[in-house]
């Protein structure tokens, strides 16, 4: 293996971190990586040493998200709350085991952020990007980052200081 | 005593502020309980954040891992386009593109079987029809007098065929082809490609020679004289009608 490959494997870990912040359903969310991953390699004449790979494949990953929610609404796929609720619940018991109440409520209220500050909340609180860097991933200024990661804040302080959890 | 509104705070606990006027604000937040509670709850969500998604160690990764090992080391959209073009003009083959350069082949007849009836959508659709938005931009704009561009794709000659249709050779660097395309219907379709020995991944900006199957191709097409550069730049700004 190469650089680019080893350091794509070093990055599986966060890469489905971030796909899990992403995507709540967790099958959805191994989609998610499995398809950045092809398209990582796909597109790896692109990548220039000297760039972040990590920055670089959440770009890919993000714009994948995004194509696929929009291609959902397009579609009309609707998953009924029963089905995601089902899908969540089986989730939880799988990959959450002996995660604290409050940190799952943390996540679902995270889950519950419209997209763009949910990509910001998990690019900077999460995955401990600079705003300069996560502001490049998500292809906006500086600025747009910042009251955007604002308003995440807000939004989730709000909810959980609501649900009682101090975090 | 100042008020500090959310977003400084949160620069603070994200350490996006200089490391003095970070100093100031803790120092506040010693005087200031309302201050301190609120720099401990942002603190305190970013934690929680970190915590609600910890990297876990996941099963499924290793099949990622073998997937990402068992890719080819350089992989561009061209490449596997390339390689099988490489493949195609090993010796071993010689015979058979001898008399296809000839007699030119058209795109979607030889390169359809080349992707083994894959096509990836950005090279050419079928039929031989260009579908790369940076080839198609490339042949639409492009005077040779210009060179290649910042991914090695050139435009070398621009002339007329025997239907009168527009044709010109292009290099494609990073690909490592080159080829001749000549305006159908209101778009580029190929007429020959061929591996370029400019292209080996490096950008080439100096000029390089087009492969003798693309020559033969514009001999065999080839009506009247290859254009100048002031009469290419006319044809391109009356859009190649």
């Amino acid at each position: 293996m190469d650089d680019f490959q080893t350091g794509l494997v070093e990055l599986l870990p966060r890469l489905r971190r971030f796909a899990r912040v992403l995507r709540s359903r967790d099958a959805d969310a191994q989609d998610l990586v499995q398809q950045t991953v092809e398209r990582a390699l796909a597109a790896r004449s692109k990548f220039r040493v000297g760039t972040r790979l990590d920055s670089w494949t959440f770009t890919i990953m993000r714009r994948i998200a995004i194509d696929e929610g929009r291609s959902s609404l397009r579609w009309g796929r609707v998953v009924s709350p029963e089905d995601d609720a089902t899908a969540r619940v089986a989730d939880a018991a799988l990959a959450d085991e002996g995660l604290r109440a409050d940190a799952l409520a943390v996540r679902d209220a995270i889950h519950a952020l419209p997209d763009d500050q949910k990509h910001a909340v998990a690019l900077v609180l999460v995955e401990g990007l600079s705003y300069a860097e996560a502001a490049e991933v998500l292809g906006v200024p500086a600025g747009t980052l910042t009251s955007r990661l604002v308003r995440g804040r807000q939004a989730l302080i709000q909810t959980l200081s609501a649900q009682g959890v101090t975090g | 005593m100042t008020r500090y509104d959310d977003e400084i705070l949160m620069r603070r606990i994200d350490g996006e502020l200089s490391a003095e006027a970070g100093e100031r604000i803790d120092a506040e937040a010693l005087n200031d309980p309302e201050l301190a509670a609120r720099l401990e709850r942002m603190r305190a969500l970013r934690a929680a954040a970190r915590e609600a998604f910890a990297v876990q160690p996941d099963p499924r990764d290793q099949a990622l891992a073998r997937l990402i090992a068992g890719a080819e080391p350089v992989v561009s959209p061209w490449t596997r386009f390339a390689r099988a073009l490489g493949e195609a003009f090993a010796p071993r083959r010689a015979a058979l593109w001898g008399g296809l350069a000839a007699a030119t082949f058209i795109g979607g007849l030889m390169i359809g079987p080349l992707l083994d009836g894959r096509n990836d959508g950005f090279v050419l659709a079928p039929g031989g029809e260009i579908a790369d938005a940076g080839l198609i931009r490339v042949l639409d704009r492009r005077l040779a007098s210009e060179g290649a561009d910042g991914d090695g794709r050139a435009v070398v000659l621009t002339f007329r065929d025997g239907d009168g249709r527009w044709c010109r050779t292009f290099r494609a660097g990073d690909a490592g082809v080159a080829g001749l395309a000549c305006r159908e219907n209101d778009a580029w379709s190929i007429r020959a490609l061929a591996p370029s020995a400019a292209g080996s991944g490096e950008i080439r900006t100096a000029g390089a020679d087009t492969p003798a199957a693309v020559l033969a191709a514009v001999d065999t097409s080839l009506a009247g004289d290859v254009l100048d550069g002031a009469a290419e730049a006319e044809a391109r700004d009356a859009g190649w009608r």
